[in-house]
């Protein structure tokens, strides 16, 4: 009986009440959409990283090459397949890469590939770029000068799809030949330059084994032809690499990582070996770029998923209370209802659970609909990603989960659930009298005994938290000692514990004085405790240790600064609305509305304070992004000047300088334009993708403890040579004052490093701790201890983002040799955050007469400030090439040796994998140079256009000195790749901002709500208004000014919350804080907008009512 | 605002006094509720009336006659289907209205029927707000409306909200707000029907004081016969049409 009465009073209450539950179904969907959006767009964005790096792996699951360097035979292959099982195909493939060039195009490394006709139906196919249709390859790589090209580089060439074919590529091949000198024989190698006829252009952005050709392909039979002639013997039966494919279908159906890890586990156990020089090494090396891949997007999207839950988190904040303001409103519009059947007899639970019913109902259309939404939303910005990151339309298609659409209602459902769970209970508790007196329900003034319970457990729970800094955790320090300000964690500590402790007392305290006074209380410490931090604690350098989470900290910090703001505006909306009215009663014509229109705000005041509080929470977010961004831009340019240490641009050569007798290409600079003042040369070295031989150990390879692997303990990295008068100049050590290239190094090595960050450090004392770093670097005698740090890219850790924080090394163990004394490496410097400082790594020099690497330990001594852009110049890659590019090496940073070293290696030598000469000391590919100009003149940008010209320009400039038209200069001025790092970070932002400004949807829906309803609910008062005398006019200024109001409060309690975390985070970074006036007034005109908008339509309609009908309303 | 605005109770407001002029003059009105549908209700059918000023009239009739209807087209509180209706000479069917509004505000005081207040404001700024809306400076009107409640008795409950008094207070401020402009016609929709005999009395000894003293003139309904002879006359409807007009004064009064 009560169950059906329930469900049938919802029913009705459904069908009648048709604008009200839309409201409420909308506020639900709109929750909705943005968890499900955010799902989405996290899935997609994954997805379309993945995608865009596997398909340059086509169908290939593993690779099996030369276990120690050199090519493997056609013979191979039934040793390989024999090792294999479960394969769905196997095929052989010849790579390598070399200069060419396209008409006036020119590219120093392009990768070639030779593959058969005949391979597996498994790896998938070409297709043309321009129909799309597949390509038979045999019909064109008839002979060997016949190639295709892949549609990636003849984008880069300036190719379409209209040029005609065909077209002539130019390239280098090495022959080696067998010479006679007195008795013995002598290998002589020249250079032969070919012309090869580009037949078709196939599409490398499909999927299937087209995209893992980006350059040039030939026929496997053409390309031994030519890779035979560095063999004096003329060998032809060359392979590269056999490439294994699992599965057939890799971008279609899901990949099991676990089982292709598994498969490489079982086959690298089995991997037959050899002696070499009594040492036992693999016949066979494997390496499956997948698991790479997979492995590296993993930890990348870790991070960036959980930075956007948590804002997610902090925005779907808003749609709660979205949700709840409208329950509530449906309550308070029908208590008079509630009233009468509670008078006829209907009990407390029937009344709840009929309330219930309703939401219930509710929560599953929202869901529905907000699934909807958020496919929607994805759908957006799945697109707009692609404008993001360009990596090709058919890689970012939006991921739609099964578990996301039963997450979606069901979470519709429990926000409709929980959302009304309070207005239920509300509904059930009406004192029948009042509500037919037609009298609003108050809460009680004190609290009830049970709410204090509560009180005291959030005040116990505070002072755990308080008392865990000295107490519990013996390494952070009491709260009432200064030391234990200076920390983030005890920070973290604080914030929490302030924060429960007064939530709690504020309850207690609320039983026995008013209310207001009680949470006031509350609000001023939990807005309070963050701000001091920001302000006072930041602000004057107390926080000297930033070890802990700065993110957690962030979160927290806003949003007790938010629940404290609200809390404290909310609590005394009726002061503050009388100050309105008092100020406004003064203004003719607004007097009757001054009059009404804060007496309304105050008179509503959880329904207010749910409505400001959605904008206080949504523009608090944003402009602490907007802010932040803004003192980031504004500081990044303005330390850029300084940090660049007076390097205005950098030149990057596609291969070493000539060694002239008479000049050089420094000298040659110098007499182009008398404005550059210095030029330094330098050696740089970046390892082909499948030469891993060159890449960085992170084990010892040689010590049978260490497990080294070389497919997980191998890093990608590039290589530079360091001399001391390109840094120090004339300067022989720290003493002296003119370097010629000081800057800012972040990690330090042992010795020159404090034992404790000091964050407090002038720019000055950090500038003359590098330059004893420097010293220690040149320095032949000096060794640093090696510490026990692994790296491995499965368990890497995050939270200390390898080199991205200051170390201190106090609490890492040295590693100890057998006799137990502590080990001891030279040192490199690195830009890459994925070293941390102390670790040891174990660089491939090549000293061995059978060609294999040889191994040389050093310990990671420092890395350049990448937060000050220190040396950036030289750690200019992440900058430039971002992921897209697809160069890991470039990516993952690189590893700077001392010059001394050189002489174990000829990388340096090297333009390409084919000419391993020894270069000269002067012999150099990049080019750092400064100018007389300022950072930022457009002279820059012009002595850039000049070296382009002189360097590559055929047959006159450098050409014409060296004889030589394959070399090519790329010149870039500092501040041009400065303003390409910030539009990619401003891209960054966008797509953040897109989050928050859903947040902002959110808000303006929920002034619609509101406005709409309170001219419903408001008719009676409406009608009596335009009786005793209101114009028309001010009847609508009310109705306007409350919304108005309620955004102006939601938008003030934003930009001060806003600004006070990023005064938080300026005094953090010691840079100057920056408004974004121009973002604040946005948020201005768009609330304005808003509220004219939500309140304009209602008002206008509320005005327009006879007032004797409006009088006649009742509920 | 000067001090001399303060509520004129000797000198009427509008033009001269004089009883043979009629105040409220009202031919023909006709008045059609949902006009052209299926629901329609007619409910004034031809009202032919002239009030005097200073009068004061009741109107009485059973539930549903048009009572309410009248009053509210007398306020122009609603469009008329047809007829006239003029006060004091001014025809307001021709006013805009802006017009009408500030007419209405400064000409005629209403008392309604039902919930007569606004729930979010106390009971003097309920009184002080058709001050406000003439322009009044707010400490003016204030004091006005304070000094007006007092005279109501209701000097001890000034700072209360509606919702925190009993209805004959609640009625009372609402009488206040309807004087404190000082208007020609105040009208009242059953303005002691919430009240007991005593407390009803009372409001009428006050009504009857202000129309002696202020020449201001009454409009009232009410379904209390014994109220109704406080009055001058007494205007009888049935079914949207007035049946017979009784005259004062009543035995009772004297
Ligand atoms: N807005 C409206 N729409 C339709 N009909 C209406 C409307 N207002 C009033 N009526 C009808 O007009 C007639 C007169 O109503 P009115 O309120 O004037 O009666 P009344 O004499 O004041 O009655 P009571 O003494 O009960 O207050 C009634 O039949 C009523 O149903
Ligand atoms: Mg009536």
């Amino acid at each position: 009986m009560g169950l059906i009465s329930s469900i049938k009073i919802a029913k009705r209450a459904l069908t009648r009440r048709k604008t009200k539950n839309f409201s409420a179904i909308l506020a639900i969907a709109l929750g909705v959409t943005l968890m499900v959006g955010i799902q989405i767009t996290t899935d997609t964005l994954e997805n379309a990283f993945l995608t865009s790096l596997l398909i340059r792996e086509g169908e290939v699951d593993i690779r099996f090459s030369n276990g120690t360097g050199g090519f493997l035979t056609a013979a191979d292959k039934e040793n390989i397949s024999a090792l294999v099982t479960d394969e769905l195909a196997i095929m052989p493939e010849l790579k390598s890469s070399g200069p060419a060039m396209i008409g006036s195009q020119f590219e120093p490394s392009v990768s070639m590939a030779g593959i058969p006709f005949d391979y597996d139906a498994a790896f998938g196919e070409f297709c043309y770029w321009d129909s799309g249709e597949v390509m038979d390859i045999s019909t064109y790589l008839t002979v060997n000068t016949s190639v295709l090209l892949s549609s990636s580089l003849a984008e880069d060439m300036d190719i379409n799809k209209s040029t005609e074919l065909p077209i002539t590529l130019t390239t280098e091949f090495t022959i080696n030949d067998n010479v006679l000198v007195g008795n013995e024989t002598v290998t002589v190698g020249s250079e032969v330059r070919v012309n090869l006829t580009i037949r078709e252009i196939f599409d490398s952005r499909h999927p299937g084994i087209g995209a893992s050709y980006r350059g040039v392909v030939f026929s496997l039979e053409g390309y031994q032809d030519w890779i035979s002639l560095q063999d004096p013997l003329r060998n032809k039966d060359v392979i590269g690499a056999y490439l294994i494919a699992y599965q057939t279908d890799h971008f279609t159906t899901p990949i099991d990582e676990a089982l292709l890890q598994e498969r490489f586990d079982a086959l690298e156990e089995i991997l037959p070996v050899k002696m070499v020089n009594d040492q036992e090494v693999n016949v066979y090396a494997i390496d499956s770029a997948r698991l790479l891949y997979v492995g590296i997007i993993d930890l990348i999207f870790t991070l960036m998923s959980s930075f956007l839950n948590v804002l997610g988190l902090l925005i779907i904040i808003t749609g709660i209370l979205l949700i709840t303001n409208v329950q509530l409103m449906s309550v308070e519009d029908r208590e008079f209802q509630t009233g009468v059947l509670r008078a006829v007899g209907e009990k407390r639970g029937g009344i709840f659970r009929s309330m219930l019913f309703e939401t219930l109902f509710q929560g599953v259309f929202g869901g529905i609909f907000g699934l909807a939404g958020g496919l929607i939303f994805g759908q957006v910005v799945a697109l707009y990603l692609v404008s993001l990151f360009g990596s090709g339309s058919a890689s970012v298609q939006p991921i739609v989960k099964e578990s996301v659409v039963i997450f979606s209602v069901l979470v519709g459902v429990i926000l409709g659930m929980l959302t009304g769970l309070l207005p239920a209970l509300r509904a059930s508790r009406v004192n029948i009298v009042e509500a037919l007196r037609g009298i609003k329900i108050t809460f009680e003034e004190k609290s009830s005994a049970n709410f204090a319970v509560i009180g005291v457990l959030l005040g116990i729970v505070g002072i755990f938290f308080l008392i865990t800094n000295g107490g519990i955790n013996k390494d952070l320090q009491y709260i009432w000692k200064t030391s234990g300000w200076d920390n983030l964690l005890e920070w973290e500590n604080i914030l929490l514990g302030a924060g429960f402790l007064f939530s709690g007392l504020g309850i207690v305290f609320s039983r026995y004085i008013s209310r207001t006074k009680a949470f006031n209380l509350t609000a001023i410490v939990l807005w309070g405790t963050p701000v001091f931090m920001f302000v006072v604690a930041m602000g004057n350098g107390w926080i000297t240790d930033m070890s802990g989470s700065s993110m957690g900290i962030l979160i927290i910090a806003i949003i007790e600064v938010v629940i404290g703001s609200v809390l404290l505006v909310g609590m005394n909306l009726p002061y503050i609305m009388r100050i309105l009215r008092n100020t406004l009663i003064k203004i003719r014509g607004l007097k009757g509305v001054a009059q009404v229109a804060p007496a309304l705000i105050s008179s509503h005041k959880t329904r207010s304070t749910l409505t400001f509080a959605i904008f206080a929470v949504v523009l608090t977010l944003n402009v602490t992004v907007a802010s932040l961004v803004a003192t980031n831009i504004d500081s990044t340019i303005g330390q850029s000047e300084e940090d660049s240490r007076g390097v205005d641009l950098y030149i990057q050569l596609s291969a070493p300088e000539y060694d002239l007798p008479d000049t050089s290409y420094t000298n040659e600079l110098y007499k182009l334009d008398s404005s550059i003042t210095d030029v330094i040369g330098m050696k740089t070295f970046t390892p082909s993708s499948t030469d891993y031989t060159r890449y960085v150990a992170t084990k010892d390879p040689y010590d049978p403890e260490s497990g080294f692997n070389p497919q997980k303990n191998l890093l990608p990295l590039s290589f530079g040579e360091l001399r001391s008068d390109q840094i120090r100049g004339e300067a022989q050590n720290a003493a002296d004052e003119n370097w010629r290239f000081d800057f800012y190094m972040f990690n330090l090595p042992d010795g020159v490093r404090p034992s404790t960050i000091d964050l407090g450090a002038s720019d000055e004392e950090l500038l003359n701790q590098s330059k004893t770093a420097w010293d220690r670097f040149f320095d032949p005698d000096y060794k640093m201890t090696a510490y026990n740090i692994t790296f491995d890219l499965e368990n890497f850790d995050i939270s200390s983002m390898g080199g991205f924080s200051a170390a201190t090394l106090d609490d890492v163990d040295p590693i100890l040799d057998i006799n137990g004394s502590v080990v001891q490496y030279p040192i490199v410097f690195t830009d890459s955050f994925l070293l941390p400082l102390g670790m040891p790594i174990w660089i491939a020099f090549n000293t061995s007469q059978f060609g294999f690497p040889v191994y040389q330990p050093f310990t990671i001594g420092g890395s350049f400030d990448s937060e000050r852009a220190g040396g950036w110049p030289l750690s200019r890659n992440m900058q430039t090439e971002g992921f897209s590019s697809g160069s890991f090496s470039g990516t993952m940073g690189s590893v700077y040796f001392p010059e001394r070293f050189s002489n174990y290696t000829d990388f340096f030598g090297m333009v390409d994998e084919l000419s391993p000469d020894k270069r000269e000391a002067d012999q150099f590919d990049t080019f750092l140079v400064k100018t007389s100009y300022p950072f930022d003149h457009p002279g820059i940008d012009t002595i850039a256009q000049l070296i382009e010209d002189f360097t590559n320009t055929r047959k006159s400039g450098y050409r014409e000195i060296i004889d030589d038209e394959f070399m090519v200069a790329t010149a870039t001025s500092l501040y041009s790749k400065l303003e390409a790092s910030l539009e990619m970070m401003e891209q960054m932002t966008s797509f953040l901002q897109i989050y928050v400004n859903f947040g902002l949807i959110i808000g303006a829906v929920g002034m619609a709500v509101i406005s709409v309803r309170n001219v419903a609910e408001r008719k009676r008062e409406i009608g009596m208004m335009r009786a005793i005398g209101f114009p028309r006019y001010q009847v609508m200024t009310a109705a306007l000014l409350e919304l108005m109001v309620l955004g102006f409060i939601g938008l003030f309690i934003g930009v001060v919350n806003g600004l006070l975390v990023n005064v938080g985070f300026s005094n953090m970074m010691d840079v100057p804080v920056v408004i974004p006036w121009g973002t604040i007034g946005a948020y201005l005109s768009f609330i304005t907008f808003i509220g004219l908008l939500a309140g304009a339509i209602p008002g206008w309609v509320a005005s327009r009512i006879p007032a004797a009908e409006a009088l006649r309303y009742v509920g | 605002m000067s001090q001399n605005e303060a509520i004129k109770m000797e000198t009427p407001q509008m033009s001269q006094p004089n009883e043979s002029e009629n105040i409220l003059l009202i031919k023909g009105l006709h008045k059609r509720y949902n006009e052209g549908k299926s629901n329609e209700v007619h409910a004034l059918r031809g009202i032919d009336l002239e009030v005097k000023k200073g009068a004061m009239m009741a109107i009485m009739g059973p539930s549903g006659c048009g009572k309410t209807t009248l009053l509210n087209m007398i306020g122009h509180l609603d469009q008329n289907s047809g007829g006239e209706i003029h006060i004091s000479t001014i025809d307001a069917n021709k006013l805009s209205d802006g017009k009408m509004t500030a007419f209405r505000r400064d000409n005629i005081g209403f008392i309604f029927q039902l919930f007569n207040l606004f729930p979010f404001l106390s009971a003097v700024e309920n009184v002080e707000t058709p001050l406000l809306l003439k322009g009044y400076n707010s400490g003016v009107a204030r004091e006005q409306a304070k000094m007006l409640l007092r005279d109501l008795g209701m000097g001890d409950r000034l700072y209360h909200n509606p919702l925190e008094l009993s209805g004959g207070q609640q009625q009372r401020v609402a009488v206040a707000r309807a004087l404190i402009t000082d208007p020609a016609i105040i009208l009242g929709d059953e303005p002691t029907g919430d009240l007991d005999s005593t407390t009803s009395a009372e409001v009428m000894t006050l009504f009857r004081r202000i129309n002696k003293l202020n020449n201001q003139t009454f409009v009232l309904v009410t379904h209390n016969r014994w109220i109704a002879e406080k009055c001058d006359y007494i205007v009888h409807m049935i079914d949207g049409k007035i049946s017979n007009v009784e005259m004062g004064p009543f035995e009772e009064d004297k």
